[in-house]
């Protein structure tokens, strides 16, 4: 269980910082900053820049997206935005457009 | 908790209680508790603990006195030195000042709160302006 | 506890929130949130929740310290360790042992119960606040507090003289016209005057 979770029927504007993990379930629209891992799962929207340790994506996201480790895009995800981290995966049945640099 | 050592002299000579059936209107000033069970009209200044019983009403523009302690109906404002608590079937309207502050789920109140602590600094701590009138209360806080 | 991601929100221990927070669903608050809070269920601010905003919902239970107003839908219950600089508003209030509060409180049913003139107050209070909100003195939380909610300021600064000097205006005004009703409040500058006829 994630430390914060941004359920279902949630909307955050503004932004979210924090030192562990955290799932979104709802929507969040600013910006997304964690140290650990960050989810957005099926379902989710975030219309924000994302930086997080890690990050998988299963829902909506339209920002650009800066990951320590990885990001992963999985099938069902829709994302709009420049990719940043060393590791990038994006699944087949994922939607993306954007640049992706696995320059880290 | 109202019946006891009234009738008998061996009361506390400090203690006085205004029965049910009375009606007081005017000031009040005691080194002593006061028990009210009646009806009272204007200021009341005590020493010690002042207890609005169930039933009792009290109007009043100061109240000041050391815990107090409401289960009756109270219109006035109240500056305890000590604790003060609104009982569930209290009805308060007033401003309420003291060490600490009790409100039991039931009570009725409208009213400002003022109870001496320091936020969290990350909440802005003291918040200094707040605590105007009583400088003890600021005398520790960051600022 | 969560166990169903979807429906549980939880703004965990190291989470900081800036901004505005809506929704439907039940909200708990473990970390940080300065802005706003609006959810159509039950609030939750824990132990080492810090709220720097306007929280509102159908119940509100705070353990932890809140600068804003707290207002409920159905009750707001502070528990021992809240800490809250605020106004609360809510059918049902009530304040444990060990919680501490600096602000107005207005329980639902108290105006029904007390209809007098003054009870334009209520209305008033809001207005009365902020307006004296000095803006000298929070310099320290300045670096903090980006979003500026109003009525977050400083709720209770001033509060202690504006209330009871329009009461007693009223009154006089409305009451006083035979001067000397009551001998024995000569001493109490006719303040204690608002008596009410039974």
């Amino acid at each position: 269980m994630a430390s914060t979770v941004i359920g279902a029927g949630i909307t955050i504007e503004g932004e979210i910082a924090t030192d562990e993990d955290i799932v979104v379930a709802g929507t969040v629209r600013g910006k997304l900053t964690a140290k650990d891992s960050v989810t957005i799962e099926h379902g989710a929207t975030v219309e924000a820049d994302v930086v997080g340790g890690s990050l998988v994506v299963g829902g909506a996201l339209t920002g650009n997206v800066t990951a320590q480790e990885r990001v992963d895009l999985q099938s069902g995800a829709r994302v709009i935005g420049n990719v940043k981290a060393a590791r990038v995966t994006i699944a087949d049945g994922a939607q993306f457009k954007g640049s992706v640099d696995m320059d880290v | 908790m109202a019946q006891t050592r009234t009738a008998t002299g061996a009361r506390d000579a400090s203690d006085a209680r205004i029965g049910s059936a009375a009606r007081v209107r005017g000031r009040i000033q005691g080194q002593g508790n006061l028990l009210v069970e009646g009806h009272v009209e204007g200021n009341v200044t005590l020493r010690g603990d002042l207890t609005i019983a169930e039933g009792a009403t009290v109007t009043s523009e100061a109240i000041s006195a050391q815990a107090v302690h409401i289960a009756g109906s109270l219109e006035g404002n109240v500056t305890a030195s000590g604790a003060v608590r609104l009982a569930s079937g209290a009805r308060v309207r007033g401003d309420l000042q003291g060490s600490s502050i009790v409100i039991d789920d039931g009570a009725r109140f409208s009213g400002k709160l003022d109870c001496e602590f320091d936020l969290p600094p990350e909440l802005g701590g003291a918040s200094q302006g707040e605590a105007r009138g009583r400088a003890s209360n600021v005398s520790g806080a960051r600022r | 506890m969560p166990s169903n991601m979807s429906s549980v929100t939880v703004i965990g221990r190291t989470t900081r929130i800036h901004g505005r927070v809506t929704g439907a669903v039940d909200l708990e608050v473990q970390g940080y949130v300065e802005g706003e809070i609006a959810v159509g269920g039950d609030v939750t601010v824990d132990t080492q929740g810090l709220v720097g905003a306007s929280v509102r919902g159908r119940n509100l239970l705070v353990r932890g310290a809140v600068r804003g107003d707290l207002v409920g839908d159905e009750s707001v219950l502070l528990e021992a360790g809240a800490r809250v600089v605020g106004d609360v508003r809510a059918p049902r209030v009530a304040i444990a042992p060990g919680a501490l509060l600096r602000g107005y409180v207005q329980t639902g049913d108290v105006e029904a119960t007390t209809p007098r003139a003054s009870r334009t107050q209520a209305a008033a209070r809001p207005v009365v606040v902020q307006p004296v909100a000095r803006a000298a003195q929070p310099i320290q939380r300045a670096a903090a507090v980006p979003v500026a909610t109003p009525a977050r300021a400083q709720p209770v600064p001033v509060a202690v003289a504006p209330k009871p000097a329009p009461k007693a205006q009223v009154v006089a005004a409305s009451r006083r016209p035979p001067p000397p009703v009551v001998p024995a409040l000569r001493s109490a500058k006719g303040q204690i005057a608002k008596k009410k006829e039974r």
